[in-house]
């Protein structure tokens, strides 16, 4: 099938086309140069067309996510629509039920997601409920930086047995790349204990958050996998906390990097988290001015912000200790997650309120960190979903980044709590995004981070996923009417996917199952056998599951997209 | 109460699975004439059918605004859920007993059931009248399950006996129970006031950390966690004034709560 998409006006940041009015061509699922006359024609004239959207961080699928839908009943009562056309019923605001996260993010132009914290132990029900989200693409990202055999081998300075470990653990867990959490925290956790910083070693192991990031780092590109390493610092949440980001980002400043597919070596995730100067909560401030000034100056880090929607959520993280202390500070109930070997995950609903100076602080930082950042493909448009919002805010986060009289507007109304022009320097900053600049950290930014070479872009041979919004770039003034703009980049005019028409004028008209995409790592089968031989002893004294049943079969991921790298030194 | 428009619901055929009400209450269909009931449908289970087809209706008067209506339901609504749910305003009479969620989330105007309520009646209740002439269940004037906001105005009366958990997270109004009461009444709650004055079997007030429970009846079993403060007269609590001498408990300490606990001195003499 051919189509035409007529007349748009195209923002395709990857390949320099910003605003300019032109026809984008897709046939059989993919983008191409030309089409035959035959071609259907889709009229959009005048309207924003852009690659469909690439989500670089949320929490979709997997263990924490049921935890959460089984302790948060009061949250899946929000949000119940019944069954309707194609759509089966949904519910859930901050956790939506499966087939709610597809059409929801299909409903904002997305093609792609990445579920950022999968443990291995666990990722055949991520799978298993990937499978349940239609029409996105999924990413998984297992965690590694809290494993015992990594741990292991970095106590013994081992850096291609890692390389050989996380080789092989991508291909039994069918995962993407390296995500590390709060690096030997949450292992502390098991302890009843958490790390301080970046230097403060793990009990037993006597291995810190630094020596396990940079072997990660190291190993990560002795493999040249597409992405880098995605880490969540040490030290989320707390006042003070930006000198540990930076140390975290600094550390692997002389890692070299080895592949061609992205430009950085470490990508920081919801860094608004991780930004926070002062000593405690009374006298917190923004530490973003130095975050950003350090991803300024520094090409070999990207981040994503992780910016509070000023929403009641829920926070969900692989980092357990971190949860315990919101669970103290807030009073609120807890749910503990502790994977055996691997991680720890918490759960606590949380209430982020622009009367409360907290979190109206920590909204500030978070569009601090968007406005400081002059490089907008170092920085990404996520929430931590749901952590910091839910992913249906996205578009309110684009209206807030398009209009400084709207961010001045709710700080004089008092929509905010004072603390946020206060204590940060957000009032002084009058940057405003245009649609360029939406489209890089919505969609070609988060590609290009990931070294996807098959979607993020509207380039002929590319998978056809495109987003088309009800919104002529030459007729609105984004900075005055942050409303329509909202309401546009809520619902999609188009969203195609794979070159079928899912979403038509914010309506889901058709399902397509989600695929899955991992990394196969080739040249590399010597050494993954070796490194299986050495962890087998361990893993059949410690892990209470056999290696048979903790492998994830083929039959997990129906649709998988192999993503092939040739290993190399 | 002023009430120009009476809308009377005699049942004809109770139906196994439970017909859900929560779109027939005043604010909604103060201006319905008979016919506009005679076209709606009702939701039950995952299918709608004609309220007909259940009910016999009549509708006397006028009205122009919810205050101004009567609703009466006449039969056992022993499978009507969501009777006056989320209602504000205006008036229904249950002559019979009602089934679950009656008058959940209800804002304002007033609901008189003239039988017994299943579990969950005033549940989040904001304001507004319940009054209930035979017992309830349980988690009356309770939240929502999982969350911890319950309760947080208005006011609920039972004639009869209610069941567990009554006023679980109740953060505000008043739930006054003339007969005994099941376990764990008051837990969690951080303000507002429960009165029983019948017989509580155990643990009134777990986990409270704020707000009264007054038990004029005898109790079977306290927590733990109340710290007595001694023999009260004629106590005040929350502006209203009782007559006799009251155990004051003070709790739950387990989470440094500050609620108060009247246990009648008379009938619990074996606690002093």
């Amino acid at each position: 099938m051919e189509y035409i998409l007529k007349n748009g006006i195209v923002y395709d940041p990857a390949n320099n086309v910003a605003g300019e009015k032109k026809d984008v061509m897709f046939k059989d699922g993919k983008i191409v140069d030309n089409v035959s006359s035959d071609a259907k024609i889709l009229d959009v004239t005048d309207k924003i067309v852009m690659p469909a959207g690439v989500d670089p961080h949320a929490h979709v699928a997997g263990p924490k996510l049921v935890t959460g839908r089984i302790y948060r009943p009061e949250d899946s009562r929000k949000g119940v629509t019944a069954k309707k056309g194609v759509c089966r019923s949904e519910s859930g605001f901050s956790i939506p039920s499966c087939p709610a996260t597809g059409y929801r993010y299909s409903r904002m132009g997305y093609g792609t997601v990445t579920e950022a914290a999968v443990p291995p132990l666990e990722a055949k029900h991520t799978h298993e409920e990937i499978m349940a989200i239609p029409n996105v693409d999924v990413t998984p990202l297992p965690l590694f930086g809290n494993n015992w055999f990594v741990l292991q081998y970095v106590k013994e300075g081992q850096i291609e047995e890692i390389a050989a470990f996380i080789s092989s653990w991508l291909k039994i867990v069918k995962g993407y790349g390296i995500k590390i959490v709060n690096p030997c925290g949450s292992e502390a956790w098991g302890w009843g204990m958490n790390v301080h910083g970046i230097d403060d070693p793990a009990p037993y192991w006597d291995v810190t958050g630094r020596e396990m990031v940079r072997a990660l780092s190291q190993a990560n590109e002795m493999l040249g996998l597409p992405h880098s390493i995605h880490v969540h610092p040490n030290d989320l949440g707390h006042p003070g906390n930006f000198p540990t980001t930076v140390s975290t980002m600094d550390c692997v400043k002389d890692v070299e990097k080895n592949s061609s597919v992205r430009n950085q070596t470490i990508h920081i995730t919801h860094a608004q988290f991780h930004s926070y100067g002062g000593t405690s909560w009374r006298d917190a401030e923004s530490g973003a001015g130095e975050v950003a000034d350090y991803v300024n100056k520094n090409k070999h880090v990207t981040c994503d912000v992780g910016q509070v929607t000023l929403d009641e959520t829920t926070t969900m993280t692989a980092d357990a200790p971190m949860e315990y202390d919101l669970s103290r500070l807030n009073g609120l109930k807890w749910a503990n997650k502790d994977i055996e070997l691997e991680t720890a995950a918490g759960l606590v609903p949380f209430i982020y309120s622009g009367k409360a100076p907290v979190s109206s602080l920590q909204w500030a930082i978070g569009l601090e960190l968007f406005l400081k950042i002059e490089d907008p493909w170092q920085v990404c448009l996520t929430t931590d979903h749901p952590n910091a919002g839910p992913f249906i805010r996205y578009p309110r986060i684009i209206s807030w980044l398009m209009s400084n009289q709207r961010r001045q507007e709710m700080m004089d109304n008092r929509e905010v709590h004072p603390w946020s022009h206060k204590r940060t320097s957000l009032a002084t900053l009058d940057r405003e995004y245009d649609f360029n600049e939406i489209a890089i950290i919505t969609r070609a930014a988060a590609a290009k981070i990931y070294g996807y070479q098959d979607r993020g872009e509207l380039t002929p041979g590319y998978n056809a996923d495109i987003a088309v919004y009800d919104l002529n770039p030459n007729d609105i003034d984004p900075s005055k009417e942050p409303a329509a703009i909202e309401q546009a980049f809520g619902n999609a005019m188009y969203t195609i996917k794979d070159g079928q028409i899912l979403v038509k004028d914010g309506e889901v008209v058709q399902i397509k199952p989600s695929q899955t995409i991992w990394t196969n790592v080739q040249g590399y089968e010597e050494q993954e056998k070796m490194i299986m031989e050495k962890v087998m002893p361990t893993f059949n004294r410690y892990y209470t599951v056999k290696f048979e049943n903790y492998k994830v079969h083929d039959h997990y991921l129906p649709n998988p997209i192999e993503v092939k790298v040739q290993a190399s030194k | 109460m002023l009430n120009l428009k009476t809308i009377t619901l005699t049942l004809k055929k109770k139906s196994q699975i439970a017909l859900e009400f929560d779109e027939l209450i005043p604010d909604n269909i103060y201006n319905w004439e008979k016919s506009d009931f005679e076209e709606y449908q009702v939701p039950v289970g995952n299918s709608r059918f004609p309220l007909t087809d259940y009910f016999d209706i009549d509708v006397d008067g006028t009205a122009e605004s919810p205050e101004e209506v009567k609703m009466i339901l006449d039969g056992d609504m022993g499978r009507v859920k969501y009777i006056g749910c989320k209602m504000g305003a205006g008036e229904i009479i249950v002559n019979g007993d009602a089934d679950l969620h009656c008058g959940a989330e209800m804002i304002g105007g007033k609901i008189t059931v003239n039988g017994d309520a299943e579990s969950y009646a005033g549940r989040e209740m904001k304001g507004g009248e319940l009054t209930i002439m035979g017992n309830t269940r349980e988690f009356c004037g309770c939240s929502y399950i999982g969350d911890w906001r319950g309760m947080s105005g208005g006011k609920i009366t039972i004639q009869g006996n209610a069941g567990k958990q009554l006023g679980e997270c109740l953060s505000g109004g008043e739930i006054y129970v003339k007969g005994d009461c099941d376990i764990l009444a008051g837990i969690h709650m951080t303000k507002g006031f429960i009165q029983i004055d019948g017989n509580v079997t155990r643990w009134p007030g777990g986990q409270m950390k704020n707000g009264n429970i007054l038990i004029n009846g005898r109790l079977g079993t306290l927590l733990e966690g109340f710290v007595q403060d001694g023999v009260v007269t004629d106590p005040d609590i929350d502006g209203k004034a009782f007559s006799g001498k009251y155990i004051k408990y003070t709790g739950d300490i387990a989470l440094n709560g500050k609620g108060g606990l009247y246990l009648n001195a008379e009938k619990n003499r074996d606690l002093l």
